[in-house]
């Protein structure tokens, strides 16, 4: 009996038994359907989140001071610092900005607001990508001046002036017990990253100033606390980065004392792909804990249905069946159950990823080999749970089978 | 075409040792029709599933066509019980959920052939048990005499060498039973071999020799009339 006989003869007995072979398939169908969502949404979350440090720069680095070594007055960086690693790495280098950045509040609609006042200087638009949607960025000569100027971002304009074009206008921050009055002369548009999507917590909201006007308003003199570097996108990101350090360090004759560190994005990166990598493997495990169930529920119908048709093996023995084509037969059965119970399972597990995406507005990452994967996997369940059940009914004494009622 | 030669069989239940065949000399020719009587565990059944390669003989050999199969694995006793045994039950066996055609064609499926060839063969034998009306009809909506029609069916389309009958009449009423035998008469008739197990004295009146067990062994083995085959020999 070959392979095509044994299916007909296996899908004639799964429909003979509509009801029981459906449940049967649940638990396979709940099994795949869970391993889909996962993959599906893990990938399109690691895919959101690319395309949010992508939006970021992946070539973006920040450079600052390490506070837990207790840098002293002489360790502290300064505007001559930025001079000489723009001279050093000026091939390297695609924008670079000091930022130092202080939190504030603002009154809107009658209650605060937290902000953050952040003192960049024109370059930090390149790094720090805002798209201007009214008046402009700030130049050098808001930097040369000093100028109290801010840019702010199109909801906090919609909330303070009910419109974005709100440009000559002034905005009142209260920061460190004190009101510091800025003209606003550019808007851009706020931005809609994962996080806000996800709606875990609301995105900070930042207030953008000539870093000299920062300086004097807060009276920090030539200090730069970070530097916010953007890097050309052809550079090794990592080693650029320990180049600069050193070279800071030995400016301020402090190397080898860790009074400074740097960050990438791109590192930052591959920490956030582990951590989904690993949450991703969690969840997995968790999904094909409920297939193995589900291959349980396999060999236990298989089993109550070799019992059930002890009679028929006993007849199909007698007129000439051999142990294989008893063995194929339930073996078969198996592998279709669970196999129907993959396709359905995958059916349902690409619905219940596009709903969910669509509610948390991360793209499906659906992919043909996870499918496929899922789908060998449901058919290696039938065939590692239905072996010992069909091996049982192969092995059954035609006169003893026969005999059975 | 069947010989068997001191033929034991002993089964052992626990410690107790049952000694349900006890050196069995048979011979049936081809053509012969033969009925084994006895009483209940006289080793009718024992004979019957050692004969239908679904037992193997403690002692003893057991020849069919000439080949020695009492040494034959299980797979190998498949095949032949598959293409030259027939066997017909007294609960007829078929398979709940299929239609009698699909019964019919069961052999055929094991015997590789294919479909097309299939079905026009289990048509043909179907017709030949007058059942051509019925072959779409499922064991449970024919009666007691055409499910047991749809088994002799069965084993004719592997065209085998012998057909064994164990009480074929036993489930069914007087009426039908004869019909049964009748068919059995009419295949022998064209040639085909049979033994036929029954306790019943008017059943085995249509065989052409009664073989008797008793305790396990054979008791009596008498012709009812002259066989016209030289081949078929009697007891020794």
């Amino acid at each position: 009996m070959n392979i095509l006989e044994s299916a007909r003869v296996a899908i004639r007995a799964i429909w003979s038994n509509k009801m029981r072979s459906v449940l049967t398939m649940l638990g396979i169908i709940i099994g795949i359907s869970s391993v889909i969502t996962v993959f599906t949404l893990g990938k399109g979350g690691r895919t959101a989140i690319g395309q949010e440090f992508e939006s970021f720069g992946v070539a973006r680095v920040f450079l600052g001071m390490n506070w837990s070594e207790n840098p002293q007055s002489g360790d502290i960086m300064n505007h001559a610092d930025i001079d000489a690693l723009e001279r050093t790495f000026s091939d390297e280098i695609f924008a670079i900005s000091p930022r130092y950045t202080t939190s504030g509040e603002i009154s809107m609609n009658r209650k605060n607001e937290n902000v953050y006042v952040s003192g960049v200087n024109e370059q930090y638009n390149k790094i720090e990508r805002n798209e201007i949607i009214k008046g402009r960025y700030l130049i050098e000569s808001d930097i040369n001046a000093a100028r109290e100027v801010a840019l702010i971002d199109s909801s906090m304009a919609m909330e303070l002036f009910g419109r974005l074009d709100v440009l000559g206008e002034r905005i009142t921050v209260r920061t460190r017990n004190r009101n510091i009055s800025l003209l606003v002369v550019g808007v851009f548009e706020e931005k809609k990253g994962l996080v806000s999507n996800l709606g875990i917590d609301d995105p900070p909201r930042y207030v953008y100033i000539p870093i000299s006007a920062a300086e004097r308003i807060f009276g920090i003199g030539d200090q730069i606390y970070g530097i916010d570097m953007n890097l050309q996108p052809d550079v090794d990101v990592q080693s650029v980065l320990d180049r600069m350090k050193s070279m800071v360090e030995r400016r301020h004759r402090n190397s080898g004392e860790e009074k400074y560190r740097g960050y990438s994005a791109e590192s930052e990166m591959e920490t956030v792909g582990r951590i989904t990598g690993i949450i991703s493997a969690v969840v997995s495990s968790i999904a094909a804990i409920s297939l193995v169930v589900g291959g349980i529920g396999v060999m236990n119908i298989m089993l109550v249905s070799v019992t059930e048709r002890t009679r028929e093996i006993g007849i199909r023995k007698a007129i000439g069946a051999r142990r294989r084509d008893i063995l194929l037969q339930f073996l078969v059965e198996a592998v279709i159950i669970s196999g129907m119970g993959g396709i359905i399972g995958t059916a349902f597990g690409i619905g219940i990823s596009f709903a969910i995406s669509a509610f948390i507005k991360i793209p499906p990452g659906i992919s043909i080999s996870t499918i496929m994967i899922a789908w060998l996997f449901s058919a290696g369940v039938g065939i590692f749970f239905g072996i010992y059940p069909a091996n049982k009914a192969a092995k059954l004494d035609p006169i003893e089978a026969l005999r059975y009622e | 075409m069947i010989r068997i030669q001191d033929l034991s069989k002993v089964y052992s239940m626990g410690d107790i040792e049952v000694n349900a065949l006890i050196d069995i000399n048979l011979r049936i020719g081809k053509g012969e029709f033969v009925s084994v009587m006895g009483p209940s565990g006289s080793g009718k059944s024992t004979l019957m599933n050692i004969l239908g390669c679904l037992d193997k003989p403690t002692r003893g050999k057991f020849f069919l066509d000439g080949e020695d199969v009492s040494g034959l694995d299980d797979d190998a006793l498949a095949g032949i019980r598959n293409k030259k045994i027939g066997f017909v039950f007294q609960s007829f066996n078929l398979l709940p959920r299929m239609t009698a055609l699909h019964n019919v064609e069961l052999p055929m499926i094991y015997s590789g052939i294919r479909r097309e060839k299939r079905i026009k063969m289990a048509m043909k034998a179907l017709e030949k048990v007058n059942l051509s009306d019925r072959i779409y009809h499922q064991p449970n909506e024919l009666s007691g005499g055409q499910r047991q029609r749809v088994a002799i069916a069965r084993t004719l389309v592997n065209n085998p060498s012998i057909i064994l009958a164990d009480e074929p009449t036993g489930n069914l009423d007087t009426k039908s039973g004869e019909e049964i035998m009748e068919i059995f008469k009419l295949l022998n008739e064209e040639g085909v071999t049979i033994l036929l197990v029954t306790h019943e004295k008017n059943i085995a009146e249509y065989s052409k020799r009664i073989v008797t067990f008793r305790d396990g062994r054979i008791i009596k083995d008498c012709l009812k009339e002259p066989l016209a085959d030289e081949e078929g020999g009697l007891a020794e």
